[in-house]
């Protein structure tokens, strides 16, 4: 149970404005960031996660503000970011770095407790079986399975996901997705996760806020998530692609819903 | 069109003639002007060659006379170095002789001497490669301060172990010891070396991902950078084992215990055949040490490669080289 509370938060890169005085406040909330490539959506995650300095405006967790990375806040990437050379069991127990010192974590002292709580994570995203295989060897949507489990080691208060499921193919997106929710909701996590895909995005998504050219373009809750709102967001790009794939077959009904006239 | 210009004289070979009229003309005068000056410059490189080359020949004393004169005197030595007898009345190389003199001076015992040298100098050398080879990588110490510990492996690396040696008999006179105290020196500029090289090849991702959750800054380095390369770690640490034993063959030619020395002494007192037999123990050490290394390296690398035993891979590895062979064309 947290709130995540952005005030003003902007982000420039020299000439370059990534994100141009953003607000909004999200409670217990699965919530789903959407926008272009370039929107700020990354950058937005980067800062609230403590790995970019904002050039101004306030995060706060649970009224406390965020300076840096912290294990209270944690972090999927699409890339997983996971130590391919190690098992899942070990990468999963990199999420509890904080609570040990340097040596008690090379030699792998954690107590006990930490170490089934690595475990128990990795039961939560269905790969239990496989703690004991190295990442490398494993599937991409298993490897981002471990980056949730990684992330829920950490206890968080709050789960960020930057595009978690952008690099893998729609069934392994929707499985990895289904475990990222089931996450959140078995820990009591609030969640804020950055995604492309909009029919997955309506589908997970308790809270929907959309960013344009660095600025906030809407924050709504499902009901309010209209096609109008959408096209909004991308443009007419979208619609091109959409016309097209309605005179095959349409698919989702999100997607029929943004093709209605 | 230009019809003086197709005369085939000097002066249009070299692009030094009237240039034509058409754009084509002129640049194929251009053309070949630039041909000239590539030539010119060939010339000059050659003619620069040959006088160095004359001049370190004059310098070496290098001379075919010489040669000549000397070989009966080499061919005498060949059959000391190996001594003629005959197995069943077929001629071979006495090879009784070597084993005689290898038991009789006890050689197994200086081969590991040589072996003992190479590895605790490995081993004890280990710590300063690791922290010199992580000091000077950019991703741990930033940009001019990481050169302090490059530069420190630089001039470790710049002084030869057979001069090391040298510069450390005062510590324990020209004894083993002294030469393991030299590949240890060695070993930190080396081996510290390649694990720098290794450091600056690896991913930022799992660096970040470390760093997201919160971990301290030695966390960082040795989770999400000393893990991905420590597979490639122990490769290396092989690879400079293996080195090591032959530095440590080279510091026993300078008086520093172990084959090199027996070799050496042999050397001294023209026993041809003795020193053959260092030679070839020389050889069989080095060359196992080479293979097992080997062997390590390939198991660490191709991990997710189907493995083959050593026998297999004896059996097999005339079949791969002629596969590889007729595939290459």
């Amino acid at each position: 149970m947290s709130t995540l509370t952005i005030e003003n938060l902007t982000k420039e890169y020299g000439d370059v404005t990534a994100l141009e005085d953003v607000s909004f406040e999200i409670e217990d909330e699965f919530a789903v960031l959407l926008g272009e490539s370039g929107a700020g959506k990354s950058t937005m995650l980067r800062c609230i996660n403590g790995l970019t300095e904002p050039t101004s405006g306030h995060i706060s967790l649970d009224g406390e503000p965020i300076t840096g990375s912290q294990p209270n806040v944690g972090m999927i990437f699409q890339q997983h970011n996971l130590v391919e050379g190690i098992s899942a069991y070990m990468n999963a127990l990199t999420g509890s770095l904080d609570r040990a010192t340097t040596v008690e974590s090379l030699l792998q002292r954690q107590n006990s407790e930490t170490k089934r709580q690595a475990l128990e994570a990795l039961q939560t995203v269905g790969l239990l079986d496989e703690a004991h295989q190295r990442v490398s060897q494993m599937s991409g949507g298993q490897q981002q399975r471990v980056g949730i489990s990684r992330a829920l080691v950490q206890d968080p208060d709050l789960l960020l996901a930057d595009e978690p499921v952008a690099s893998l193919d729609p069934s392994s997106a929707e499985t990895v997705m289904a475990y990222l929710k089931k996450a959140a909701n078995v820990h009591e996590v609030t969640a804020l996760v950055s995604l492309h895909q909009v029919n997955i995005a309506a589908h997970f998504g308790e809270r929907f806020i959309g960013l344009r050219d660095g600025r906030l373009l809407f924050d709504v809750g499902p009901e309010e998530l209209t096609p109008d709102l959408v096209d909004d967001l991308y443009g007419s790009v979208e619609t091109v692609g959409l016309a097209a794939q309605k005179r095959d077959e349409p698919s989702s009904d999100v997607v029929e819903r943004r093709v209605r006239p | 069109m230009s019809s003086e210009s197709d005369t085939g004289s000097l002066r249009t070979l070299l692009g030094l003639g009237d240039a034509g009229d058409s754009p084509v003309d002129r640049k194929l005068d251009d053309l070949r002007r630039r041909k000239l000056v590539r030539r010119l410059y060939a010339a000059l490189g050659v003619v620069f060659t040959v006088v160095v080359l004359n001049a370190s020949l004059v310098v070496v004393g290098f001379s075919l006379t010489e040669l000549f004169t000397q070989i009966p005197h080499f061919l005498d030595a060949l059959t000391d170095y190996f001594p003629p007898t005959t197995y069943f009345g077929v001629p071979f190389v006495d090879v009784m002789q070597y084993w005689e003199f290898i038991v009789e001076e006890n050689l197994f015992a200086a081969s590991q001497v040589t072996m003992a040298i190479a590895i605790a100098g490995t081993i004890l050398g280990l710590p300063g490669a690791l922290f010199f080879g992580v000091m000077a990588s950019e991703r741990v110490v930033p940009y001019p301060f990481n050169f302090v510990f490059r530069a420190t492996m630089s001039l470790i690396r710049a002084i030869p172990a057979l001069v090391w040696v040298l510069i450390l008999i005062p510590l324990g006179g020209v004894t083993p010891f002294t030469a393991t105290l030299a590949i240890i020196i060695d070993t930190t500029g080396y081996l510290g070396r390649l694990f720098t090289d290794e450091l600056e090849e690896i991913a930022d991702g799992p660096i970040e991902g470390i760093r997201s959750t919160g971990a301290n800054k030695s966390q960082i380095v040795s989770f999400g950078m000393l893990s991905q390369v420590f597979r490639q770690f122990i490769a290396w640490i092989a690879f400079d084992l293996e080195h090591n034993v032959r530095v440590a063959i080279g510091l026993g030619l300078i008086g520093a215990g172990g084959l090199g020395l027996e070799l050496d002494i042999q050397r001294k007192t023209f026993n041809y055949t003795e020193m053959m037999a260092c030679i070839l123990l020389i050889l069989l050490l080095a060359g196992s040490v080479e293979l097992l290394s080997q062997r390590v390296r390939s198991y660490l690398r191709e991990d997710d490669v189907e493995q083959t035993g050593l026998l297999e891979a004896i059996v097999t590895a005339p079949k791969k080289i002629l596969m590889s062979t007729v595939g290459r064309r």
